[in-house]
């Protein structure tokens, strides 16, 4: 049994949402954040980012796939899930989740299609036997690689990418819409909470991609291209200030309206959220890697690359954890202090084996890399033969693999 | 709380047509969405009004009072919902709070949900009053837990209850984060929302809900506001009433006599 | 047209799962749901008879022990059903014939939960400090100076 300090309601000792539903908006932050870097790329026309373009949509890609999975291992009934779609109750911000996650995944889906379907033909064209009906068959039986036919293609991106960003926007604006929307609980029920979870989302998925971009490079032998990184981490830079601002902000105004529930929220940022709030996601997660990426971004003349890949993949590091406590905090916060504002119950442990564990929490988090390696596989994220650049002075910092 | 009004103002003739709020008519047209859906999917053909024998549920709308000041905190209405509804150890339909205060402090208790009744207690301040306070699901009109439920496992009924169908409940739990009440709970043997359904099951055959019927000071009082007559329905009427909550406009059909500050 | 033959083929697709999904669904929906709205209406009847009632009520124990419920009814107690001391009907009671002896608790703990002068209970209602109370000493049945069913002050 949890231990109260103050009151509780007696219903209110309980943490429904778990260590899941800290998973649910993590992976999908993902899926939107890696999104938001194609969408540089392809509809921004950021050249830099060229070289994250396509692993950012198959990073999304494959985050998108198990997206679902932490929400089914909590629900207390995982084989009605379908109910959410045969008799979706459009009243429920939870109810459109059908509608958004197919939406975005069709477009998701397309948009990697139209990306490869030139490597999946002529894959097909030179490979035999179940190979090629594979590969046939992802190409829907056309072999159509005329320029007209490419520039089709092409086309199709842009306006997918186009449809893509705010369906990707709005796949996670509406989770943070699922805990905003809450006027029962204070440290939930805030406008801000939508956009808070877009940028934080923002930020997980480019820094992701700083770790990913460099591993993948060095696992292909590939140098790493010193403006990918450095745009890289500008970006990363502008949405953590943003996000910070925004996470900053919404305390601060609970403080200063002297809103009814601060003195309780006071209390759960100053006790039980004291390591994960204060500690990690503010000073570890947010300060320090705003100042690393300061360096990165304000003295890009004077770096090094090899100390600016490191700065960047250890702030980027620090920033998966800050996301992730982000999200921690917020869930598991919010259950924490109940709704008679007179009580909090005792921090929460999540069971380490069990269908809400932190295993499957690892394996959740592990399974995306597979599913990305498994998509290389099948379409080669990076190009067969790029151009043959001078090779670059090597960048011997060893990236630290974040699964 | 012009429903309330609505509801309290005449003795409504039985199957009075409500009149259409503003409010309603964007929530019935955002449920339309729904709605359409079903009516595509070849819609059913109505049913008959018939919920049990010899009840029809448009003749009640049902309303619940607590006067405060008679609560002896026995809690024997915790103990009657347990054994009325086989609620699962360590969870509540109904509980009642304790409440000792001071100007200067005050001290809320309610262990095991008043189910073994309150233990003498030790302040470190002074208290100037002392009261107990009943809760439960409030059976709200505007109620945010149906309005959160993805599938429609929760509703509200033609009588005025809301109860949740365990059979297309998928087990979310956003129901329960979206109570201001703390009403509901995960059931651990169904993995289904639970909560108060003002004994239905005993309702719709005459009988008061088992908290009311072993109320041995008359605290809680269940009533008809259809019935014009009803005590209940003349206390709400007439009396200084208040809900818990009021500012999240949530229309709690549980009315409270003498409600203190304190109590949220 | 000719060079985004692979576009129609690709909606076609679309559509044909977009149509699987919408036929696939109406057979899931059940039949009452959104008969009076965006629920299953047939749940209303199946909470209406979920089980049958615990409580029988105090009328209902009269129906045997109609001396004592007169007593019960004459006396200070008479506003304290039967069930809130003893047990719900059920316990006892099983399709009109006695199932099951009726609990009896004689413990100071049941009076004490009402009587037992604690922070709390309205100032008017009898309430008894121990201490001050003659013979009273925690452990000894009230009942046994005072009578339950009619008590005297």
């Amino acid at each position: 049994m949890p231990e109260i300090s103050g009151y509780a309601f007696p219903n209110d000792v309980h943490v429904h949402w778990s260590l899941m539903i800290v998973m649910y908006p993590y992976i999908t932050g993902f899926v939107a954040g890696a999104f938001i870097v194609t969408a540089l790329y392809h509809l921004f026309g950021k050249k830099e980012f060229e070289p994250v373009a396509r692993l950012a949509l198959a990073t999304s890609f494959c985050f998108m796939a198990i997206a679902t999975f932490p929400l089914n291992l909590h629900l207390g009934h995982a084989e009605r899930a379908f109910n959410v779609v045969v008799t979706p109750h459009f009243s429920s911000a939870m109810a459109g989740f059908g509608l958004l996650y197919s939406g975005y995944f069709v477009i998701l889906l397309l948009e990697v299609w139209f990306v490869y379907r030139r490597e999946i033909i002529e894959t097909a064209r030179r490979s035999r036997g179940v190979k090629r009906a594979f590969y046939a068959a992802l190409a829907l039986g056309t072999y159509d690689t005329s320029p007209e036919a490419l520039e089709v293609d092409h086309r199709a991106v842009k306006l997918l990418s186009a449809f893509g960003l705010p369906a990707a926007c709005m796949l996670h604006g509406y989770v943070g819409f699922i805990f905003g929307g809450i006027k029962a609980n204070p440290w939930w029920s805030t406008p801000l909470m939508p956009v808070i979870f877009l940028l934080s989302a923002a930020v997980s998925g480019i820094a992701l991609l700083v770790l990913l971009y460099q591993v993948t490079a060095k696992l292909g032998r590939r140098p790493i291209e010193r403006e990918t990184v450095q745009a890289m981490a500008r970006w990363l830079w502008f949405f953590l200030i943003l996000t910070v601002t925004l996470e900053l902000l919404e305390i601060v105004l609970l403080a200063y309206e002297n809103s009814d529930a601060w003195h309780i929220i006071s209390q759960l940022l100053t006790t039980r959220l004291e390591f994960s709030f204060i500690s990690v996601q503010m000073i570890g997660g947010s300060l320090v890697p705003f100042i690393l990426l300061a360096i990165v971004v304000t003295m890009n003349a004077y770096l090094h690359d090899r100390v600016r890949n490191t700065l960047a993949s250890v702030a980027s590091l620090l920033l998966l954890v800050q996301v992730f406590s982000m999200r921690w905090n917020v869930v598991i916060g919010g259950q924490l202090l109940s709704k008679s504002f007179r009580g909090l119950r005792s921090g929460y442990q999540p069971s380490l084996f069990g269908r809400e564990g932190v295993i499957v929490a690892i394996a959740l988090f592990v399974l995306p890399f597979v599913l990305l390696w498994v998509f290389d596989r099948v379409l080669p994220i990076e190009r067969a033969a790029p151009p043959a650049e001078p090779s670059r002075e090597p960048a011997a910092e060893p990236a630290r693999r974040t699964a | 709380m012009d429903e309330t009004e609505s509801d309290a103002r005449a003795p409504a003739p039985p199957p009075a047509p409500e009149p259409v709020g503003r409010r309603e008519f964007l929530a019935n047209a955002l449920r339309l969405g729904g709605g359409v859906l079903v009516f595509l999917s070849g819609a059913p053909a109505l049913g008959e009004d018939h919920v049990a024998e010899g009840y029809d549920w448009t003749q009640h709308r049902y309303a619940y009072l607590i006067d405060t000041e008679k609560c002896i905190g026995c809690g024997s209405c915790v103990r009657a919902c347990k054994a009325e509804n086989g609620v699962p150890d360590g969870f509540f339909r109904t509980w009642v709070e304790r409440y000792v205060v001071s100007p200067e402090a005050s001290h809320v208790d309610s262990p095991k949900g008043g189910l073994d009744g309150f233990p003498p207690i030790q302040t470190p301040f002074t208290p100037t009053k002392s009261f107990f306070v009943p809760k439960m699901c409030n059976h709200c009109k505007e109620t945010p837990c149906v309005q959160v439920c993805p599938v429609g496992a929760s509703y509200r009924t033609q009588d005025g209850l809301v109860l949740v169908d365990a059979e297309r409940c998928i087990g979310c739990g956003y129901c329960v984060q979206a109570c201001p009440y703390g009403s509901r709970f995960l059931s651990p043997t169904t993995h289904t929302a639970e909560k108060c359904t003002w004994c239905y099951h005993r309702v719709t055959k005459g009988l008061k809900p088992a908290c009311v019927e072993v109320c041995p000071t008359a605290t809680r009082q269940f009533g008809d506001m259809r019935r014009e007559d009803d005590p209940v329905r003349l206390a709400i009427a007439h009396g200084r009433v208040s809900v818990l909550q009021p500012h999240l406009l949530t229309e709690p059909q549980c009315f409270y006599l003498g409600l203190d500050k304190e109590v949220r | 047209m000719e060079s985004a033959r692979h576009v129609f083929r690709v909606l076609f697709l679309l559509l044909v799962v977009v149509v699987i999904f919408s036929v696939g669904r109406t057979f899931l929906v059940p039949k009452s749901y959104g008969a009076y709205g965006p629920y299953r209406f047939d749940n209303v009847a199946e909470q209406a008879a979920v089980r049958p009632p615990q409580h029988g009520g105090s009328a209902s124990c009269g129906a045997c022990h109609a001396e004592r419920l007169k007593a019960v009814t004459a006396g200070a107690h008479r506003k304290v059903g039967c069930e809130v001391c003893h047990a719900p009907l059920a316990r006892h009671v099983r399709d009109g014939a006695r199932s099951a002896p009726m609990p009896v608790d004689r413990s100071f703990t049941l009076c004490a939960r009402c009587h037992r002068r604690i922070e709390g209970r309205p100032a008017a209602f009898p309430q008894i400090v121990l201490a001050q109370h003659q013979g009273g000493v925690e452990g000894t049945a009230c009942i046994d100076c005072h009578e339950p069913h009619s008590p005297k002050l």
